[in-house]
């Protein structure tokens, strides 16, 4: 199993009032799964994929990530975790703006110390696996949404991940470009990413082969177990 | 891991995004170190300018000048011992001064015109003994120097310096030649060796264009040039020590000499080739305090600017922190970065400060007539002093940049 989790749970305090962002999820994700999470604004979706992408420990609960027990991670411990395991897709791309194309691309294999010729052919060879061969040098600002994502994707895939996360990747993208998302996803996971992705949309969940809603901090509904789980 | 030449190319490219800001943010750093620089650079010059003189004197020489006395002073002292050096003193010191290898030569120093042919220049006329040549060193280049015999003879004979023979006799041959001096006839003996001068702007002591000298028997020069006050009156003694480490005991030994034959009047003074260091130093120490002083204060005030400005930078780029952390970079990782950024925007204005300091000790020896030097300790010292500050005030942006919690600057 990539993923088991149980009882997990987060718990942001904003003043004197906790807010409780997951009130205990137990889920597990098998290698090479494809996963959409929908659900409500605020029902926990970003935070749950936080703290399967080992951004940060839960308040409570385990995870276990290829059988390691994340939560007794320290902080570097944690960023060496996220560095090999993890590719993170973010909704507003985030890619670095003073670095090219092909830069950003490198930029995990920096923090792992992949040395420079490596780092660079790796990162040019997925560059045109995502379509993006010819845009190597080109400054974020120049690059349209649906490339500015593809290049964030290719970021992600450039230490060879176990896990995929996407939060809302297409928010911010028209649903033509949307579309060409997606199915770049879907691509990747038929090669064998296991693809765990927040959306809003039905159109995009319909990628998935599995779904997963969420509502309250709590999973209602997965389409794995079939069953709805305690509301 | 991470490598620390990947971390300052990171470094620079973060820098290169706001270019003229992190440059006005530097300003201060810039006129730190220039200060600092400009500093160090005056007080170089003073030191190799009293290094240079020394050199000239000799490190083993001692010279005991006269101090004209004037006013009260005089009256306290008398006419009878307010009389400055003699040439009584010099004899009197040979006698009193016991020590191996010491080697006295009088001086008296007079101006006058030197005419042979039709041409005719200034010359330093300098009245001294054979001992004198050896005690400088300075060195015949043709002839001989003076002879005990020319001494005890009075002869009019003289000796002449590279410059005035140049001058009087072109490339030809002085030796033997009949010339004036003031409004006597003199026979040339010798000629000296050209002696490289010291250039300097910053003479601790001034120095005569040894060059233009004109060398003749002391006591010819007591008879031909009287000084009007007194027949034995003298300007200089010089004194060769052998042994450096005897020089602190001779000077011990002249002066009480001195003070005994001059009634304690203090109308000599005694210059010794360390005072004259511990002298050039006293000069720049008011001058270093206060731009040491400056530059403390605008490294300070330049250092808190460029910690605003990185704190301002942390802020802008807490996305992109975040997006580091997520990707694997651990806090060490980020504080590095941030850490160099600041120490390399301190270096850049390092640099411009050196070079800043360089033109200001240009302008301080063009105006003030102060010698400056370039010192390498200098530009070390000021590239150390910027890392410092670069340092110092970019551990705190740097260490907030560091502690940022990864969910909440992708968040913003
Ligand atoms: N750092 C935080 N501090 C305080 N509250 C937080 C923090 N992060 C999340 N929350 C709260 O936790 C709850 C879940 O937030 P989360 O971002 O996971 O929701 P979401 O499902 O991703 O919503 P959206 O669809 O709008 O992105 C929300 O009520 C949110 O306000
Ligand atoms: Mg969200």
């Amino acid at each position: 199993m990539l993923i088991e989790t149980g009882d997990l749970r987060m718990v942001y305090q904003v003043g004197a009032t906790p807010v409780h962002a997951l009130t205990g999820v137990a889920i597990t994700v098998d290698h090479g799964e494809f996963v959409v999470i929908t659900g409500a604004s605020g029902s926990g979706k970003s935070t749950l994929l936080n703290l399967l992408g080992c951004l940060e420990r839960p308040s409570g609960g385990w995870y276990r990530l290829e059988g390691k027990q994340v939560e007794a991670l320290d902080d570097d411990q944690l960023s060496r975790f996220r560095n090999q395991k993890i590719g993170f897709v973010f909704q507003t791309f985030n890619l670095i703006p003073q670095y090219n194309v092909v830069e950003n691309v490198e930029l995990p294999l920096i923090y792992r110390g992949v040395e420079k010729g490596a780092r660079r052919a790796r990162s040019l060879k997925i560059l045109e696996q995502v379509g993006l061969g010819d845009k190597i040098e080109h400054r974020p600002s120049e690059l349209s949404g649906g490339e500015a994502q593809r290049v964030a994707i290719a970021r992600a895939l450039a230490v060879e991940p176990v896990l995929l996360l996407a939060d809302e990747p297409t928010g911010n993208l028209d649903s033509r470009t949307g579309t060409g998302i997606m199915e770049l996803f879907s691509d990747l996971n038929r090669q064998g990413a296991t693809v765990i992705l927040v959306t809003h949309s039905q159109e995009v969940a319909g990628y998935g082969r599995r779904t997963i809603e969420m509502r309250d901090g709590r999973i209602i509904h997965d389409s794995a177990t079939g069953e709805n789980q305690r509301c | 891991m991470l490598n620390l030449g990947d971390t300052i190319a990171m470094s620079v490219k973060g820098l290169v995004q706001h270019r003229l800001r992190t440059l006005l943010s530097t300003l201060g750093i810039i006129f730190g170190v220039a200060a600092v620089i400009s500093m160090m650079s005056v007080g170089e010059g003073a030191r190799r300018a009293a290094i240079a003189q020394i050199k000239l004197l000799g490190t083993n020489n001692i010279r005991i000048r006269e101090l004209p006395l004037a006013g009260k002073e005089l009256e306290k002292a008398g006419p009878r011992y307010g009389r400055g050096l003699t040439h009584d003193d010099a004899s009197l010191l040979r006698q009193g001064i016991p020590v191996r290898s010491v080697t006295f030569a009088p001086l008296k120093i007079s101006a006058a015109d030197v005419r042979h042919g039709g041409r005719q220049g200034g010359a330093n006329v300098i009245g001294t003994s054979p001992e004198y040549a050896a005690i400088t060193d300075f060195r015949v280049a043709a002839g001989r120097f003076l002879s005990p015999l020319d001494l005890a003879d009075n002869k009019t004979v003289c000796v002449l310096g590279a410059e005035i023979k140049e001058e009087l006799f072109g490339r030809g041959d002085a030796i033997d030649a009949e010339l004036r001096i003031g409004d006597g006839w003199y026979t040339v003996v010798g000629v000296m060796e050209p002696k490289q001068l010291y250039q300097g702007k910053t003479p601790i002591l001034k120095l005569r264009n040894i060059n233009r000298d004109v060398y003749v028997p002391i006591n010819t020069a007591l008879w031909r040039f009287p000084a009007g006050r007194d027949p034995f009156a003298i300007n200089e003694i010089a004194i060769r020590v052998a042994d450096e480490r005897n020089i602190l005991d001779v000077v011990r030994l002249a002066r009480e000499v001195l003070d005994r034959q001059h009634r304690g009047v203090g109308d000599y003074e005694i210059i010794i080739p360390e005072e004259l260091l511990a002298q050039a130093r006293e000069t720049q120490r008011l001058f270093n305090m206060v731009i040491g002083a400056i530059a403390g204060i605008s490294l300070v005030v330049g250092g808190i600017g460029i910690m605003n400005i990185m704190l301002a930078n942390v802020s802008e780029r807490t996305r992109e922190i975040g997006v580091r952390r997520a990707i694997g970079a651990r806090q060490k990782d980020i504080m590095l970065q941030f850490l160099i950024e600041t120490v390399l925007v301190c270096l850049a204005g390092g640099v411009i400060g050196i070079l800043l300091g360089f033109a200001m000790g240009g302008l301080i020896s063009l105006y003030a007539k102060w010698e400056t030097a370039f010192s390498l300790a200098g530009v070390l010292a000021a590239f150390g002093t910027a890392a410092a500050v670069g340092i110092v005030f970019g551990l705190f942006p740097a260490r907030r940049a560091a502690r940022l919690d990864p969910v909440q600057a992708l968040r913003l």
